[in-house]
């Protein structure tokens, strides 16, 4: 499975690996981590299942962002717009018309599927750096606008009061296998992706976008449609985030919080890598479990860090690993070998 | 009448939009970098001329004049300590850079400052209004405007008729040209972002006497200085004045219609401009 | 006499492509030494190493033999090297005496004196007189490369780098341009002119250098090597000479 022959030709019998023992270890322990989310209500608390959902929307988001900044090199400050948007569509499918909740989470991914589509033909009209401030204005004008709009109950915000129709044990069963289903979809997704052929392309696309360009990567729409399965991504962290907290208001879907949160765990942990964001989002789990309550020391220390990453180790500490010891947990290269020489 | 009103108090708001646009305008030209923490070294300056104003009972003036020579130093800090790291065809480095400054900046005005809102004692003058045309006319705007407006004819000067201008003109061209004439990048750099952040000074006092300051303001002022910008078309400096203009009409006219709605009419006026007129109502287009 | 420029196994490389092996070359005062070679044989990379635009060791360049390697262009341009750059590189968007003032204002700053000033020129140049208030975009090839010679000579430099001066431009332009490289000359500046033209480079030059791939392949005085040798350099033993 993880090795094709090439055998055909009279060229020495070459095979392609693509798996390391490194890799197969963290594939399983992978696997265990999203069966043992999914069965969370056999396990663990209520408490321990909301701090697990709040640390898989944050490796979720994370990874979203990854994609965007470290391999199509859209830096955006704005995917907070995706996950309030899918958030605020959940309430409204399911509060207002009264659609199955945890059908809704679903259709509401329609929505930033349908809005990430013209805004990406505007944003990147903008050059580089404007590119993210651009981002960041559309999440203030679907702020705004949530405000505004009585169907959402502008600025009171909406509850989600139809949970109440099912026990704590149902909630705990759909919150954790919607999890697993996140985490499936975006690391799971993100592997599958820089696996498949385009992974050679986004890659190369990390590495150098215009000679990428040149040995016909089409790296406009490649980049088009990170942006479309970014916002999908998001979206479906954001519906799950606002259906365990009940409660949705303009501030909080649209909160640049989220931004901070993706910006510190990727660039910590790790750009350009799935092994960075999971290092990432424990750390910062951890941190924000342990010093939160400093408050704003807290958010000096992490602005701080994120400052320093920048100017001094921008591989971030899945770079400094990966430096010293070559043993991948999501391996994604083409290594060539000769069975006939060990 | 209460349109034209309205289109009024917009040139006078663009004044304000202007003082911020201005450097961002500049350090885009000649970097290619954005400062995210542009309009958190807004809220800084003012929050640091308020605190010398009520310790030293300093009239406006006075502030100014400690204030700007402070937004010259910390532009050049900034420069040489975090941005001359960070530039270069890569915009990843240079925002999360200034990402990461911003929110390090506004925890730490929050701890200094706290929450609340303050505002630059003016004395009475932020209270002054004459008639003009059957419209009233606050004075301190006036005075914005007019700063505003000689900020933008003084930068446009400089940047065509001294060797700094030349020099940073050439940069802004071709970095790699400049410096096979002679030119230090970094050091013209340096000078960008001090005269950048200088002009923040101005803008910080205005800010703080016009309205209300708190830590959390910054971000909103680094997106309409954004907006400016892009609505009047990148690189050139009047550009970003009129765009400016345009800006503060749009939300003028917008917070006239529903007060809710203010902000959100300049956010369309931009997502509008930035649809139809990509270079920028001003800007040339490129091919 | 003294090398005023010279290169000691000058190598250089673009990350993991190397692009030169060990380049020796000198340059004495007042002399014009023509680089020649066929497309990616090194010559651009060996003036772009010169001016501090790529990495290199600090003994691999020497300017009146004090090592120089890898110090930063706007250093080099102080120390008295100037180039005109592949492709003209002027500052588009600004105006033809803006262009040219730059160079004057940098000149001015470090106290650099040669004795080009904007008449001298003029003089040399008359058209960009004319054009001194027209954009440089606006200018025909020609003009523009005037500029950018011009723009180089403002720097006051003693070593002039030359990378394909003719390079797009008709025959009668070039010849213009050519005439005015021993009026350069006249002045004391040493020069390194990068040409395709090999008749032209040989005419221009009291020496020649000839690299392929990375390396020098032939040296000599200009007037003294054959078309044979030449030929050899320029395309590999392996090669039938035309």
């Amino acid at each position: 499975m993880s090795a094709v022959t090439y055998a055909a030709t009279d060229l020495p019998g070459v095979q392609v690996q693509r798996q390391t023992s490194s890799g197969r270890i963290a594939m399983t322990l992978a696997l265990a981590g999203i069966v043992a989310v999914a069965a969370m209500p056999w396990w663990a608390s209520t408490g321990t299942i909301r701090s697990i959902l709040i640390l898989c929307c944050y490796i979720a988001v994370a990874q979203m962002w990854n994609l965007l900044a470290g391999y199509a090199g859209l830096v955006s400050v704005g995917q907070q717009a995706f996950m309030g948007a899918a958030g605020y569509a959940l309430f409204v499918m399911a509060q207002t018309f009264g659609i199955n909740p945890f059908l809704a989470v679903f259709l509401s991914l329609l929505v930033p599927a349908v809005l990430a589509v013209p805004l990406y033909l505007l944003l990147h009209r903008l050059d580089g750096p404007y590119f993210s401030i651009g981002t960041w204005v559309v999440a203030e004008v679907f702020r705004l606008v949530c405000s505004n709009l009585p169907i959402v109950n502008a600025g009171a915000g909406m509850s989600l009061r139809v949970m109440k129709d099912y026990s704590a044990f149902e909630r705990n069963v759909a919150m954790s296998l919607l999890c697993a289903f996140m985490l499936l979809l975006t690391v799971g997704g993100s592997y599958w992706l820089l696996r498949s052929r385009y992974g050679l392309a986004l890659i190369a696309m990390r590495d150098n976008p215009v000679a990428a360009a040149s040995q016909g990567v089409n790296v406009a729409k490649l980049r088009f449609l990170i942006y479309v399965a970014s916002a999908v991504g998001c979206g479906l962290a954001g519906a799950i985030y606002f259906m365990a907290q009940l409660r949705i208001t303009p501030g909080s879907a649209f909160d640049p919080m989220w931004a901070n949160v993706a910006i510190f765990i990727v660039m910590v942990g790790g750009i350009g890598s799935i092994e960075g964001v999971l290092i990432g989002a424990l750390i910062f789990f951890i941190a924000d479990r342990w010093f939160g309550a400093y408050g704003a020391t807290y958010f000096v220390v992490l602005g701080l860090m994120t400052l320093l990453v920048a100017l001094y180790a921008r591989t971030g500490i899945w770079g400094l690993i990966s430096k010293r010891w070559d043993a991948p947990w999501f391996p994604i290269r083409r290594k060539l070998v000769d069975p006939n020489r060990p | 009448m209460q349109w034209f009103d309205a289109l009024v108090q917009g040139i006078l708001l663009g004044g304000m939009y202007a003082q911020y646009a201005l450097g961002m305008a500049l350090m885009f030209g000649v970097m290619r970098i954005v400062n995210i923490s542009h309009g958190d070294l807004v809220i800084l300056l003012s929050l640091i001329g308020i605190s010398m104003a009520t310790a030293w009972g300093l009239a406006p003036v006075s502030v100014l004049i400690i204030l700007v020579p402070l937004a010259v130093l910390m532009g050049w800090l900034l420069q040489k300590l975090v941005l001359n790291r960070v530039v270069g065809s890569d915009p990843l480095p240079s925002l999360i850079a200034t990402f990461g400054l911003s929110i390090a900046l506004q925890n730490l005005m929050l701890q200094i400052w706290s929450a609340n809102s303050r505002s630059l004692p003016g004395h009475g003058i932020e209270s002054q209004s004459i008639e003009i045309a059957g419209i009233y006319v606050g004075v301190l705007p006036l005075i914005v405007l007019a700063v505003a407006t000689g900020l933008t004819w003084g930068l446009d000067l400089v940047l065509k008729h001294t060797r700094f201008g030349r020099a940073l003109r050439a940069a802004s061209a071709d970095v790699e040209a400049a410096s096979m004439t002679g030119i230090n990048p970094r050091a013209v750099y340096a000078l960008a972002t001090a005269v950048a952040v200088g002009i923040l000074g101005f803008a910080a006092v205005f800010q703080s006497l016009r309205s209300t300051v708190a830590p959390a303001d910054g971000p909103a002022q680094l997106i309409y200085a954004f907006e400016a910008v892009i609505i009047g078309g990148m690189g050139a400096v009047w550009g970003a004045f009129l765009g400016s203009m345009v800006l503060g009409i749009a939300q003028a006219i917008g917070f006239r219609i529903d007060p809710g709605f203010g902000v959100l009419a300049g956010h369309l006026v931009f997502l509008f401009v930035l649809a139809t007129r990509p270079q920028g109502l001003f800007g040339k287009a490129t091919t | 006499m003294t090398a005023v420029l010279s290169t000691h196994g000058l190598i250089a490389r673009y990350g993991d492509f190397q692009a030169l092996y060990g380049v020796d070359t000198e340059l004495h005062p007042g002399e014009a030494v023509a680089l020649i070679g066929a497309n990616g044989a090194g010559k651009s990379t060996f003036l772009r190493s010169i001016m501090g635009l790529l990495p290199v060791a600090k003994e691999m360049v020497r300017l009146d033999g004090e090592p120089v390697g890898g110090t930063a262009t706007d250093r080099m341009v102080q120390k008295g090297i100037a180039i005109v750059p592949e492709g003209r590189r002027l500052f588009t968007g600004m105006s033809v005496e803006d262009n040219l003032r730059v160079a004057i204002d940098q000149a001015a700053r470090i106290g650099a004196k040669g004795g080009w000033t904007l008449a001298r020129l003029h003089k040399l140049f008359p058209i960009l007189a004319e054009k001194a208030r027209s954009q440089v975009q606006s200018l025909s090839g020609g003009q523009q490369q005037m500029v950018a010679i011009g723009r180089a000579l403002l720097c006051q430099p003693r070593v002039l780098l030359c990378d394909e001066i003719s390079l797009g431009l008709a025959p009668k332009v070039i010849r213009e341009i050519y005439a005015a490289l021993p009026e350069i000359r006249a002045a004391g500046t040493a020069m390194i002119v990068v040409e395709q033209d090999v008749g032209l480079a040989q005419s221009a030059s009291d020496r020649l250098y000839c690299m392929l791939e990375g390396r020098v392949t032939l040296t000599g005085k200009s007037g003294d090597v054959t078309r044979e040798q030449i030929g050899k350099a320029y395309f590999g033993a392996g090669h039938a000479v035309v």
